[in-house]
């Protein structure tokens, strides 16, 4: 929790996506590395913790989406063309540390998933596949115009971040809290690293996608209906 | 009665982000009350509902000898229910404070001290352990009950703004503070609403139950959680079954395509 950035380990798919009811295994907790007598944050107003609320549920939908759609894309590509495999592997494998990471804040800060989750499953990995099935060219117009949405509204809570959490402490000082703090650079490095897959989308033609202009507006469309849904249902 | 209004306010008492309690310093309120443990308000309900409840129930008559007892006058009352809105259908605001205050303190009681974020996960009580505490916690007014249960169920603004949020905040608050695993998908909100009907059921069956020391409760109580918990187990195994046979469809048919 007070860890600043998660740290990116390679991911590991079990066979069954589904998890059980019960712990399987001890997992690790991080001791809080806070004494006692550390100067104390203000509590975060409605405002700011709706504001938070909003931020990990449509982070960790969209990052699920964002995992499912290169899944998606993995199992139409992976074996017609095996040049695209080590691309598409790596972008997924960060997607699935992205979507983890949103997963335990979404866990330790008691935020409700979105409703709509079985049905960002199902979406995802069929636009994922869909696009694949078009051509590769359209595959990555659909991470292109993804990423992008994506990258913007990363930026937009950013901003928020940066803005809107001066608290106050007990010393006197003015600052974020260092639970902002970490949130704030984990959301960094996530829009960074989704930048980088807008990247290796374009250096992979992905304006050669036939028809580009309907499947890039299309689906940015479809990432905005999204993410003003996710954070409200 | 049923307005918008009502709809609304009980999506804003939705339980929002919780910030960790180390690095914050601790809310004055103790909310959704508007009030914290130093004031007059917390010191009058929590003496009704310890000494008087149990004798008069819910009723604004506890209220007013908690008052008489702690000295303040018993025209105080229409300042403990101003928090509440009048309803046709509910006697009185200081009632609806009383009933809310119950909800509300013990639920916070029934989890001070721990700190998932600190704890280690297998020091965690277990989701049965907190179940079983919470109904503990309402032995003393195990007479008064039944009123208690018809009352939070009235159709009203109160259900809507109090009872039921409550309800399932608890239910969120025994499942966070327990070692019980948590999802990620529609399984947070199966497993919630699950807790949240034991809960009820066990509460109903006390209500009735005359037996020594609400034994019958616990026992029941604690095979309603097992049944819910096999129930979801059942329901889990179902899909894991409809998943792998999927999969092995999907290679299959991809198996059959790459021989030609």
């Amino acid at each position: 929790m007070l860890s600043r950035v998660s740290v990116f380990r390679p991911a590991s798919r079990s066979f069954s996506v589904l998890s059980s009811l019960m712990i399987t295994e001890p997992t690790s907790t991080k001791l809080a590395e806070k004494s006692e007598h550390a100067p104390k944050s203000e509590n975060l107003s409605d405002a700011q913790a709706a504001f938070l609320d909003r931020v990990i549920r449509v982070d960790q939908a969209g990052e699920l989406g964002a995992d499912y759609i290169y899944a998606g894309q993995y199992f139409v590509l992976a074996h017609k063309f095996p040049h695209l495999k080590p691309v598409l592997k790596h972008m997924w494998d960060q997607e699935v540390h992205h979507h983890n990471t949103f997963n335990n804040l979404q866990l330790k800060r008691r935020v409700r998933p979105s409703l709509l989750t079985p049905f960002w499953k199902v979406g995802a990995f069929a636009m994922g596949a869909g696009t694949a099935l078009i051509s590769p060219e359209a595959a990555m117009a659909c991470t292109e115009a993804v990423e992008t949405v994506i990258g913007g509204h990363y930026n937009g809570q950013l901003r928020n971040l940066a803005n809107q959490f001066d608290l106050e402490r007990t010393d006197g000082t003015k600052g974020p809290s260092e639970e902002v703090r970490s949130l704030t650079s984990t959301i960094q490095q996530f829009r960074d690293d989704e930048l980088e897959h807008l990247d290796t989308a374009i250096k992979h033609n992905s304006y050669m996608a036939i028809p580009y202009t309907v499947i890039t507006k299309g689906i940015k469309t479809i990432c905005r209906v999204a993410i003003w849904s996710a954070e409200r249902i | 009665m049923f307005s918008r209004n009502a709809v609304r306010k009980s999506c804003a008492s939705l339980r929002f982000y919780h910030s960790n309690p180390i690095e914050h310093v601790n809310p004055l309120h103790i909310k959704p009350l508007a009030y914290g443990k130093q004031s007059p308000q917390y010191k009058v309900l929590s003496l009704a509902l310890q000494e008087y409840v149990p004798k008069h129930g819910f009723t604004e008559r506890s209220i007013v000898e908690s008052l008489n007892k702690l000295g303040y006058p018993s025209s105080m009352i229409s300042s403990i229910g101003a928090s509440n809105s009048p309803s046709f259908v509910h006697s009185s605001t200081a009632v609806m404070e009383l009933m809310k205050f119950q909800l509300v303190d013990k639920r916070y009681r029934l989890t001070e001290g721990i700190n998932p974020d600190v704890t280690p996960h297998y020091k965690l009580p277990s989701l049965e352990h907190l179940l079983l505490k919470r109904l503990e916690m309402d032995k003393p007014v195990g007479e008064q009950l039944t009123d208690l249960m018809s009352q939070l169920a009235i159709p009203s603004g109160f259900l809507f703004e109090t009872a039921i949020p409550e309800l399932h905040r608890l239910s969120d608050d025994m499942i966070y503070f327990s070692n019980e695993k948590d999802h990620h998908d529609s399984a947070w909100y199966a497993k919630r609403l699950a807790v949240s009907s034991t809960y009820i059921g066990s509460q109903l069956f006390m209500a009735q139950d005359r037996s020594h020391d609400f034994q019958e409760t616990f026992a029941f109580a604690k095979d309603k959680l097992h049944r819910v918990m096999r129930l979801g187990e059942y329901y889990n195994n179902t899909e894991e079954f409809a998943w792998y046979t999927l999969m092995s469809t999907v290679n299959l048919v991809k198996s059959q395509l790459a021989r030609g």
